[in-house]
């Protein structure tokens, strides 16, 4: 069981002074594994991975990553893994090539072997036509493929992606994430934080870290059967509408709906169990909006992180 | 003059919450004056001597003890061989060189002026003019027969600046280029965020430091070729010594200055902060260094600090060799000096730089 465990961390804790920024965190994470590491900002999801990867000292608790330990095999960590993060990291002066030849000659590679390396990133994230212009000249999409190539160059089994599309167009996200479902595939383990709740709904597990501290894990579909997400005696319905805004504040006035979202052209809502659907019905049309039947759904990741927050927060 | 109150107002907020920039800017010039009024002293004194004295009489003893009263001259060695005092000035141990004959206290007691064999190291001019200057108006109280010191200028007889001055500013100027190239190249990639990424891979710490300077070094053996052309071709300084023992000796004092470079990089929090702390080691290495005044002058406390700097010891190497004519051997101690201070200067970047934050 220890052994499928690629990340193991208990009660991993970090201070900055006074400032708790991680505290008591316990996280595994199984191999081949796309693990989604969510929460908001200054929430401790960076001070966690820096932890993870070796370049930051916690002050209690433990961890280990591919096996080693994080306070005294620091280097043995960093030989095992990639990172890849939010911000380019790479040369902006040095072409695509001389970046990946660099960053491979850190992790040994020489000779053939490097050549055959570099190959095979580049056409993993198919930078081909790239290779010899500065890596600053690159769109933003781009430069995270080719941040992303750096990070496999040497064959690590995990890697580490921190917020890896924030400011990247939406046709690119997808198809990062699409070369991440391929290399998973292929067995590699991806340790990812992100905002987005639609990446979070492809990730094999999540963690989500709020206030330094873990407060959900599992499987998505696990979070969203936690009985705290739907509590016993409401149920979660969805009602289309042409006119979100009037829609969204006719319902949220009712007595009877605990809370109102718009995702999309539809308003997510959470009602008492006992009120019908009908009584929906009747306050759309009195508000002059299309009387469309509401149908039953399943809460979504954001409902479960929604929830549970504001939950907390009233605690 | 919309907002000119406003703006003033807000700068002194910045002002009050930027201690570095006000320590620096309040506590730095008193300190700077402190030393540097010291540094910068022309009245030669305690010039350093070597005797032989052949006669070895009372006489002879007197003669050095009136030279020494004059407070002009010091005695830091007392040889038997007259060609072993010459060898001290070529390799820059001494300044002067005094040889007294035998037969010295008998020419004197006879009546006649003897005569004194003096070697002054012409290459700096304040000092080889305040040496002469001790020997012009001989001791008095001698019995009789005042002592005719044979005065010999060695090294730059004529006493052109120009030899003397070019071979110091070389060494202020590849200082000057050499701790800039690495002053900024590891707080650059702090700015720039590739140093994120260096610190999750193995890259070792050394390793890093090492692959940091030798391309620096290379290129500084380079500029100092093109500073030699140039002084050559505007000032016509040649060296009286071997180029080839130039360039070898100046390579432990570039491999120093750009590990003091990189040293400043790792204490450096952003390049503005690496540009004033490369500028605040360039005043003492030109004001300390001997470069402006000799370091004879300086109080003792002084003259300690100055024996850190590499530039103290490189500039002796390039003063010896393009004005002395010395050669590899009689320049080992500033060598070795010099092998010394770059491999504490790039053991102290090495440690300093970590690969972790916090």
């Amino acid at each position: 069981m220890a052994v499928e465990n690629i990340i193991d961390a208990k009660g991993l804790t970090r201070q900055f002074g006074t400032f708790t920024a991680v505290d008591h965190v316990d996280l595994n994470v199984k191999k081949g594994s796309i693990y989604g590491f969510l929460g908001p900002n200054g929430s401790g999801k960076s001070t966690f991975i820096r932890m993870l990867c070796g370049v930051l000292q916690p002050s209690s608790g433990e961890a280990t990553v591919n096996g080693f330990d994080v306070k005294q095999d620091t280097e043995s960590i960093k030989r095992s893994i990639g990172y890849m993060s939010q911000a380019f990291s790479l040369y902006r002066d040095l072409s695509p090539s001389e970046n990946l030849r660099f960053f491979g000659g850190i992790y040994g590679l020489k000779g053939q072997h490097l050549d055959d390396r570099v190959k095979s990133v580049v056409e993993l994230v198919g930078l081909q036509k790239y290779m010899d212009q500065p890596s600053g000249t690159l769109s933003g999409g781009w430069k995270q493929r080719l941040a992303l190539a750096a990070a496999l160059i040497h064959e690590p089994p995990l890697v580490f992606l921190d917020e890896p599309t924030a400011g990247i167009d939406p046709v690119a996200r997808r198809s990062l994430w699409d070369l991440l479902f391929e290399l998973s595939g292929q067995g590699k383990t991806f340790f990812v934080s992100t905002h987005y709740m639609d990446e979070a709904e492809r990730c094999s597990d999540i963690g989500y870290i709020y206030l330094s501290k873990l407060i959900l894990k599992g499987t998505p579909a696990e979070l969203k059967r936690l009985p705290e997400v739907s509590p016993s005696g409401t149920r979660r319905v969805s009602v289309e509408t042409d006119n979100p805004s009037v829609a969204l504040k006719t319902l949220k006035a009712l007595k009877f709906v605990r809370d109102a979202t718009l995702v999309e052209a539809e308003v997510h809502l959470l009602v008492d169990a006992d009120a019908p659907d009908s009584a929906i019905v009747d306050a759309l049309k009195s508000a002059g909006l299309p009387p469309h039947e509401p149908r039953p759904i399943e809460p979504s990741l954001e409902d479960v992180f929604v929830t549970v927050t504001r939950s907390l927060n009233q605690a | 003059m919309n907002g000119f109150l406003s703006v003033i107002l807000k700068e002194f907020m910045h002002l009050r919450r930027d201690r570095t920039t006000l320590v620096i800017a309040l506590a730095l010039p008193m300190l700077q004056m402190t030393i540097f009024g010291y540094a910068i002293n022309f009245d030669v004194r305690h010039i350093q001597t070597a005797v032989a004295d052949l006669d070895n009489s009372r006489e002879s003893r007197q003669y050095l003890a009136e030279l020494h009263a004059g407070q002009y001259i010091d005695y830091i060695a007392n040889l038997s061989d007259p060609q072993a005092v010459a060898q001290m000035l070529k390799d820059g141990s001494a300044r002067v060189g005094i040889t007294i004959p035998k037969g010295f206290a008998k020419t004197m007691l006879q009546g006649g002026n003897p005569q004194v064999g003096v070697m002054i190291d012409g290459s700096d001019a304040q000092v080889s003019v305040r040496a002469r200057f001790a020997f012009v108006n001989p001791p008095s109280t001698l019995p009789k027969g005042v002592p005719d010191a044979r005065i010999n200028v060695l090294f730059n007889p004529n006493s052109k600046t120009a030899n003397f001055m070019i071979p110091g500013l070389i060494a202020v100027i590849l200082q000057i280029v050499t701790v800039a190239l690495t002053a900024f190249s590891i707080v650059r990639e702090k700015e720039m965020g590739t140093l994120e990424q260096l610190m999750v891979t193995p890259v070792g710490r050394l390793a890093l430091m090492l692959g940091k300077l030798v391309p620096y070094a290379l290129l500084a053996m380079v500029e100092l070729l093109a500073v030699m052309l140039l002084s050559n071709y505007l000032f016509g300084v040649i060296s009286s010594g071997s180029l080839i023992t130039l360039f070898v000796m100046s390579i432990p004092f570039v491999v120093a200055s750009l590990a003091l470079g990189l040293l400043i990089s790792t204490v450096a929090q952003t390049q503005g902060q690496a540009l004033q702390l490369t500028q605040l080691t360039l005043l003492p290495s030109i004001l300390l260094s001997g470069y402006v005044s000799p370091r004879e002058t300086m109080p003792g406390w002084l003259y300690m600090i100055s024996t850190a700097l590499p530039a103290t010891h490189y500039m002796q190497i390039t003063r010896g060799i393009m004005v002395r004519g010395a050669g590899f051997f009689d320049l080992l101690p500033q060598f070795f000096t010099l092998i010394l201070i770059a491999t504490v200067l790039v053991y102290a970047s090495t440690a300093r730089f970590k690969k972790s934050i916090a």
